[in-house]
């Protein structure tokens, strides 16, 4: 898998990255002080890479939900999550909707704060040191430097050291796990394919980083030194690596999780635990949903009790699948009317009838087959396809 | 599974719902007592019937007990925590207490087994997770500290002794000037440490209960996991 150019090439953090003047000083992970009077000999310290890689320890088999306000949050937490992320839009509608997407309003990830009493995660743009220099603020639990948000800085990432708060980065392989991980990541998930429903790419980067690590665990030291030049990956990480035969820190799977089954998937590919965003909230019935995916970590190595769980689980997130999906396939390239045309082109002759919610960020649009009506979902708002029906040309009645 | 007649071996059961079972486990492999260790990872009741003692581990609290209940596992456990000897940490020593304060919306279901009442996330947020050194004067090489690692963790902020219950041995206490500073529960105490008040214990004992608030697990030190082998599990093997 080649790297593409939006991440950086190097290994060590670049100087400029580490102006900001929170927490502990750059590149001393262990044991760095942060408040003189405890840091006498024999003192105590905050912020070290310790705890911070320590609570994600505790989070292990677990399910960590994207939630955008305090209900949702207490939804999750009734469900059972072990942590949730605040974000003011699901990566679903992210997706739909277009637009620079943001750190979330710190008055909202204050609300659910007070609303749960689990750990409360927000994501930050990746390199938007400032934006995290406000949530460490806030205070809350972790910190997402998150591909889902539109990049601050297609260069640099932040320099994570720096903060007393952790932080969870994505990775689609073993080099960029262990780059951001050099960078100070104390918790590393697959980036995946989120807002989409769908697992592939999830699966895909989880493999990658597996395949990865157990090549890395038979090679010689002079073919470490190699390997790690070639996957652009620190040498002493990933002898620590190749040495545990698994990432140094705790690794999640995210990114188009939707059901019980595509979690313990994961977890059998050796995930420690699932994020899932739009899949919960998106689906029919988002708190059974998010009990039996929550009980589906849990018991992944059970087929039996699994086969009970997924049971009248009501609709799963639908019709943000990547359809005609080639590999590029990402955020910014997806068209639902692409989607939408491929449908249409299929009958074109047809009569259509589209419906949404108001205001809903996603559309459904069908149309009249003998069998009966045949329908899809898409990430579009019904003005927006009611537009794109137009140009088609189709009028409504 | 293999459950010695003889009773040469004793099995230790690590709750595997959520959270870091997999260190207390690496932690007992590494361990040499007079009996072999049988170490079982606790999903189900039938796990849990063959087990001689159990270890709860950290994670989530709500998160592990509602696993539990829909488990049905709830009240085996509590059944099992009135005749057996059980080790919670952080979520699990929220699990042993009789009560809690800071609980989520609606309370949350515990095992008890513990005359204590904690609370949840005590010193603040994640940011006031913190590294101490601890004295542990029943622990073998009681002149090195014991790294204790604390991890939003909870608070004991009262005892309730009863003579109905076994009595309560404090193993360690934080000293008062190593807690994150910015946290406004107990007062700086210059005479460190003030007897009477429970909320700077954090491991605590309780006839065959243990209950630390802080993570031997995370840790290369196995001395804990050592005391509670011998102390709590061995021991109440011979009482029986």
């Amino acid at each position: 898998m080649t790297t593409p150019s939006s991440q950086p090439s190097g290994v060590a953090t670049p100087p400029s990255a580490i102006h900001h003047g929170a927490g502990n000083p750059a590149g001393t992970p262990v044991l760095a002080p942060t408040r003189s009077t405890q840091t006498k000999d024999g003192g105590s310290s905050l912020g070290t890479f310790g705890v911070k890689s320590g609570l994600a320890q505790m989070l292990k088999g677990g399910v960590i939900m994207d939630v955008i306000n305090a209900d949702q949050a207490r939804i999750a937490e009734e469900a059972g999550a072990c942590a949730v992320m605040a974000l003011e839009r699901v990566p679903a509608d992210i997706r739909a909707n277009g637009g620079v997407a943001r750190m979330s309003d710190p008055k909202m990830i204050k609300e659910i704060v007070d609303a749960v009493t689990i750990p409360v995660m927000a994501k930050v743009r990746i390199g938007h040191f400032v934006e995290a220099q406000i949530l460490q603020a806030i205070g809350i639990d972790y910190i997402d430097e998150s591909e889902v948000l539109t990049p601050a800085d297609e260069e640099h990432h932040i320099n994570k050291h720096a903060f007393k708060i952790p932080f969870v980065c994505g990775a689609r392989n073993l080099g960029e796990a262990l780059r951001r991980i050099s960078e100070g990541a104390a918790f590393i998930r697959t980036k995946g394919e989120a807002g989409t429903g769908n697992v592939v790419e999830a699966v895909r980067h989880q493999r990658a980083v597996m395949s990865e690590i157990r090549k890395a665990s038979v090679m010689s030291e002079e073919e470490l030194y190699a390997y790690a030049k070639d996957i652009q990956a620190p040498f002493h990480l990933l002898k620590e690596t190749a040495r545990l035969k698994r990432l140094p820190v705790v690794n999640f799977a995210a990114g188009g999780l939707a059901t019980p089954a595509d979690a313990a998937l994961m977890m059998q590919l050796g995930c420690d635990g699932v994020f899932v965003g739009s899949g919960i909230f998106h689906s029919g019935d988002p708190a059974k949903r998010a009990r039996a995916i929550v009980q589906a970590v849990t018991h992944y190595n059970n087929p039996k009790i699994l086969s009970e769980i997924s049971e009248d689980l009501g609709d799963a997130m639908v019709g943000l699948t990547i359809v005609n999906s080639d590999r590029k396939n990402n955020m910014s390239t997806y068209k639902p009317e692409d989607e939408l045309k491929s449908f249409v082109s299929e009958d074109p002759n047809s009569k259509y009838t589209f419906d949404s919610e108001r205001d809903a960020s996603q559309s459904e649009i069908c149309r009249e087959e003998k069998k009966g009506l045949k329908c899809i979902t898409l990430a579009m708002h019904s003005k927006q396809m009611f537009v794109a029906m137009q140009v088609r040309p189709f009028w409504l009645p | 599974m293999q459950h010695s007649e003889l009773r040469e071996d004793v099995t230790i059961g690590i709750l595997a719902l959520q959270g870091a079972f997999a260190e207390h486990q690496v932690m007992l492999k590494k361990l040499s007592v007079k009996k072999r260790i049988v170490i079982l990872l606790v999903r189900t009741q039938e796990d849990l019937e063959s087990c001689d003692a159990l270890i709860i581990p950290g994670g989530e609290s709500t998160t592990i007990a509602l696993l539990a209940r829909l488990a049905g596992l709830l009240g085996p456990l509590r059944d099992f925590v009135k005749t057996k000897p059980v080790w919670g940490t952080c979520a699990g020593a929220i699990l042993l207490a009789q009560s809690v304060e800071g609980a989520k919306q609606g309370g949350q279901e515990l095992l008890g087994g513990m005359s204590v009442t904690v609370a949840r996330n005590g010193w603040g947020s994640q940011v006031e997770s913190f590294e101490a050194p601890l004295e542990v004067e029943a622990l073998r090489d009681s002149d090195r500290p014991f790294h204790g690692v604390f991890i939003r963790a909870p608070v004991i902020i009262a005892l309730h002794p009863s003579p109905s219950d076994p009595p309560m041995q404090i193993l360690s206490r934080i000293s008062t000037s190593l807690l994150p500073r910015t946290q406004t529960l107990v007062p700086y105490d210059e005479d460190d440490t003030d007897p009477r008040d429970s909320r700077t214990i954090v491991a605590l004992r309780q006839g065959h209960h243990l209950l630390t608030s802080f993570h031997p697990e995370l840790t290369k030190d196995d001395r804990f996991h050592e005391y509670f082998v011998r102390e709590c599990v061995l021991s109440s093997l011979v009482s029986q």
